[in-house]
């Protein structure tokens, strides 16, 4: 059980990141009165799990990092947040992204950008990379976010702490503002497997408000395995390109290694339309967008800019001032592919290339593959501003990560090794609904992987 | 430029989405990279390709069809732009071509 002073004593501590956008005095205010009402039979007694400003919450605003949504206060919990109470966990506010998650560094927020913990220079990853940071930072153990294509694995990545993005359908929606649909999950931060994993765990499960949530008990927690005899871990050599950066390259072969040495069989295995993935993922999550946040107008939720002569122009001019660049331009460009005329040409062959991305992988896992092991970006943490003027290089970032959101499966992001103290990810991506053989494997490889040193 | 500056002006029309004039240019350029970088799905036949993929529950599950409604913590007085007297309030209708 954690004191609540002490709780946001220690998240006041890590201001100068700008991680988290609940003010401290309504943080303290609220976790005092959580505290005493938190179940103290519940598995997560007193665990501070801060949350991603695109989750509802009743205790917080959530402005999804937008202007538009800028103090907005939801009238319910999202279920994870309801789920998290229950167990007696304290929500201890909520983190700064990028904008309705729209992004890879966390520098689209209209709440300013998010410094990684370790170099203030650089990006912390995004789109969750508030929560991400805090967890980096000791602030709290576990962190919700959310994944479209990769933002809580990436930044988990950039960061240097644990990130899972269940399978879809194992943790409910509902309250998780829309970005793109058929691709969405919330996701866990933790600082070591088993933080994250109990988080899931809690989260995991049946939910009557989404029609998507499958009807499935909560995921049961496996136990630390002894070795990682009788897995058969498969390498994608798509993931392994001649470009990857030789950092990266390297930290992936010791943690091979090391799975080796626990008893895993590797065998090199190949997901053909890997390249195509990127692609994909920037024509169905814009097109998906561009509908979702269609509801945001000016006329039900936050605030309303001006520009009132008639309806539409209050629409045009609350959309167009409340919404921040990037925001903008998915809209516009999932507006294009599936305006009259290029519908089939991108947004039909997109959800084609989805169902071969998908096969690859239904390929691999009929062929005994347990598991899939790869980098979980092609490089660690960038600079700040150093991929903003150029929309495809940032898009570039999420290219190990995306397809595990198109397909549907299970994934998650382990440290693996520094370079230059920076922290480098390994990723598994795992079958459908076997978390729990992603969650021994992750255990396994934690256990020995030297995760603080220089990869060599 | 496979998308041009009038063609930005039409799709932000129907996506009710004012956008500046000077950030017209920027905008039709970094589109067009996004559209063309995207083009290469064309290698996808556009006949008799694959079925189309969507994760989750391999049918939709009906339940009863009760009035349950979720109770909201607060009305959308609290979190409206503007609300009166149960309606939300807009200024008038306007053109919709």
């Amino acid at each position: 059980m954690s004191d609540a002073k002490a709780v946001a004593d220690r998240l006041a501590k890590a201001k100068r990141l700008n991680a988290l956008l609940t003010p401290l005095k309504d943080l303290r205010k609220s976790l005092a009165a959580q505290s005493a009402a938190a179940r103290p039979t519940g598995v997560l007694y007193g665990m501070p799990v801060v949350a991603k400003d695109n989750i509802c919450t009743l205790e917080f605003t959530t402005s999804c990092g937008s202007r538009i949504l800028e103090g907005y206060r939801s009238p319910y919990d999202a279920t994870a947040i309801a789920k998290l109470k229950a167990a007696g966990a304290l929500i201890a506010g909520k983190t700064n992204c990028d904008e309705f998650a729209m992004g890879s560094s966390t520098e689209h927020s209209a709440y300013g950008r998010v410094l990684h913990p370790l170099d203030k220079a650089r990006v912390p990853g995004g789109s969750s990379g508030g929560s991400a940071a805090l967890v980096a930072a000791g602030a709290v153990p576990a962190a919700l976010g959310s994944e479209t294509g990769g933002s809580v694995r990436q930044p988990a990545s950039f960061c240097g702490v644990v990130g899972i993005k269940p399978t879809y359908g194992r943790v409910s929606r509902y309250g998780l503002v829309a970005f793109g649909s058929s691709l969405d999950q919330i996701g866990v931060f933790g600082r070591s497997v088993h933080d994250a994993a109990r988080v899931l765990s809690v989260i995991s499960g049946r939910d009557p408000r989404d029609a998507t949530c499958e009807d499935r008990d909560p995921l049961r927690l496996p136990t630390v395995p002894e070795s990682l005899q009788g897995f058969v871990v498969g390498l994608p050599r798509e993931y392994f390109p001649p470009e990857l950066d030789p950092a990266v390259r390297r930290a992936c072969e010791r943690a091979i290694r090391l799975m080796k040495e626990q008893g895993a069989a590797v065998r090199e295995v190949s997901l053909p339309h890997t390249a195509y993935a990127v692609p994909t993922y920037y024509v169905i999550a814009p097109a998906e967008a561009s509908s979702n946040l269609a509801r945001f107008d000016g006329v039900r939720y936050g605030p309303r800019f001006n520009g009132s002569a008639d309806v539409r122009a209050l629409y045009r001019s609350t959309r167009g001032q409340g919404f921040g660049p990037e925001v903008r331009r998915r809209i516009l460009v999932g507006t294009y592919v599936l305006s009259s005329g290029y519908y089939d040409a991108y947004y039909r062959r997109a959800q084609q290339m989805r169902a071969l991305i998908a096969q690859d992988f239904r390929n691999v896992f009929d062929r005994g593959v347990d598991l899939l092991f790869t980098p979980t970006t092609p490089t660690p943490a960038f600079k700040a501003g150093e991929k903003l003027g150029d929309p495809i290089s940032m898009y570039l970032s999420d290219i190990f990560t995306v397809t595990a959101n198109l397909a549907g499966l299970p994934a998650m992001s382990i440290p693996i090794g520094r370079v230059k103290g920076l922290p480098i990810g390994g990723q598994f991506i795992g079958q459908a609904f076997l978390e729990d053989e992603m969650l021994e494997a992750a255990y396994a490889l934690e256990r020995v992987v030297p995760a603080e040193d220089e990869a060599s | 430029m496979s998308v041009s500056r009038d063609d930005v002006l039409r799709i932000a029309q129907l996506a009710e989405l004012d956008v500046d004039d000077e950030a017209l240019p920027e905008l039709a350029e970094q589109m067009s990279r996004i559209i063309d970088y995207v083009a290469q799905l064309s290698a996808v036949p556009a006949n008799g390709g694959p079925r189309v993929f969507v994760p989750g529950p391999d049918a939709i599950r009906f339940r009863p069809d009760d009035v349950n409604p979720a109770p909201l913590a607060s009305g959308p007085a609290e979190f409206a732009p503007a609300f009166k007297e149960g309606f939300f309030v807009v200024p008038k209708l306007g053109q919709f071509e």
